[in-house]
């Protein structure tokens, strides 16, 4: 079996497995909802708010919802020591990076889509054709977040506190992508589009390449039992 | 025994550049007093970069070669450089309050500083809530490459981020002579100084680990 042949036969396992028991999606969409729900008592959202806390409200929420889902990523399978398995399996376990990198991608992008429109509705902003560039930054901010979290998801499974050592880890390293999330979100909010936006779709394309590459090459040391 | 000239060495230097900052430099007109700070200033956050890419080179040799000593060398200059990068968070705002107004602003330059510094804290938190087992050797190691990646990325970033709010003295600003010079001795003092302190970590470290070793070894015959 080929490199892209494993990691896609591990893409389809963990989507057949997430499509089974819905144990990722739907806890993340509402797990977005309350978090709206506690920024509306924090910062009383409303029309005004929208350009000023609307972005960061936004990526705040996928960040949190991102590290509670990520975490799940080889939690999953360290049950049944189902990951001894895979790593039994022969040739490079880079594709079961890339595998479970874009299985993430596919669970952070769909999360994201999914709670759009709730943040639409509390924000009353209106949907239009104009939020198109949206799924650019959409599609982009995901692959940095999983291209990053699936590495660290995978170092802090062997680690004692696990789950305290994801965030702590993985926030620090993800500030540059979120960065620029947050700026082009409010950039294509505020209807301003192209030429200011196009930096930070770069530096989120550079991100996710540099994590990407690095992680691939650093994968078989970090998941070494 | 070895090490005694070299601390003496560093220990002159360190003299030297004291008394250029504070005898031989003149005050700076604008700024005033206050401007000597840049002497400490400066020569720590290069020397905290100096630190932080000595941890990517122990990292990358650690994973190479699982040889005991570079991690040791990655380990104890990820502490360094914490240290060193928290001189410059403290002499920054210190030197920013007369000039700015305020100790703190989310400035390009220091919000990068604060997110590297950030991420070699969490760094050493897996060091410290790990034994030094061969394990948390090695996903340190990569925590260790990945890190120092990041730095360029980081700086990219804040500086698409807050384009509009740079306060910061421009690096290529012409100084004076001396005022060139007191920079270099300084450079050279902190520098002598990081290395002095890592090579007498590492010696630490290296202690420990043989005291650990020992102490195991005992209970495994009693």
């Amino acid at each position: 079996m080929s490199f892209l042949g494993r990691a896609l036969a591990i893409l389809r396992k963990d989507l057949k497995a997430e499509w089974r028991t819905k144990a990722r999606l739907s806890p993340m969409v509402f797990f977005i909802l309350l978090m709206l729900l506690v920024f509306n008592f924090s910062f009383d959202l409303g029309g005004a708010a929208l350009r000023e806390i609307g972005p960061g409200t936004l990526w705040s929420s996928y960040v949190f919802a991102s590290l509670l889902s990520l975490g799940r990523s080889f939690a999953d399978e360290r049950d049944n020591n189902a990951l001894d398995a895979l790593l039994l399996a022969p040739g490079d376990c880079g594709a079961i990076y890339l595998g479970k990198m874009l299985g993430n991608f596919v669970f952070l992008l769909a999360i994201e889509l999914l709670s759009l429109p709730f943040f639409a509705l509390f924000f009353n902003l209106s949907l239009g054709f104009f939020l198109l560039p949206l799924l650019a930054v959409f599609v982009l901010g995901s692959a940095c977040m999983a291209s990053a979290g699936t590495l660290f998801a995978a170092l802090s499974n062997n680690m004692r506190l696990r789950e305290l050592m994801l965030p702590l880890l993985l926030l620090p390293m993800i500030l540059p992508a979120l960065i620029s999330s947050v700026e082009a979100t409010g950039l294509v909010l505020a209807n301003e589009c192209c030429e200011k936006l196009f930096p930070h779709l770069q530096m989120l394309g550079v991100y996710a390449v540099v994590f990407t590459v690095l992680s691939l090459m650093l994968f078989e040391y970090a998941i070494e039992e | 025994m070895r090490s005694v000239p070299f601390s003496c060495l560093v220990f002159a230097v360190m003299l030297v550049a004291l008394g250029a900052i504070f005898l031989w430099v003149p005050t700076e007109k604008e700024m005033g007093i206050v401007q000597r700070i840049f002497y400490f200033h400066v020569p720590a956050a290069f020397s905290s970069f100096l630190a932080f890419f000595l941890v990517f080179v122990g990292s990358i040799q650690y994973l190479r070669t699982r040889e005991d000593k570079w991690d040791r060398l990655a380990l104890c200059s990820a502490e360094l450089g914490v240290i060193f990068a928290l001189i410059v968070l403290i002499t920054g705002p210190l030197w920013a309050k007369p000039i700015w107004g305020v100790y703190w602003r989310w400035e390009p330059r220091l919000t990068s500083m604060l997110i590297t510094f950030t991420i070699y804290v969490a760094y050493l938190m897996v060091r410290g809530y790990g034994a030094n087992s061969a394990p948390v050797q090695r996903i340190s190691a990569v925590l260790g490459i990945l890190a120092f990646a990041n730095v360029p990325l980081v700086y990219y970033a804040v500086d698409l981020w807050a384009a509009d709010q740079q306060l910061h003295p421009p690096r290529n600003v012409e100084l004076e002579p001396t005022m060139q010079y007191t920079k270099w001795i300084c450079c050279a003092a902190f520098f002598l100084l990081l290395f002095r302190l890592i090579a007498q970590r590492m010696e630490l470290a290296r202690i420990e680990k043989a005291v650990a070793l020992l102490r195991q070894k005992l209970i495994d015959e009693t």
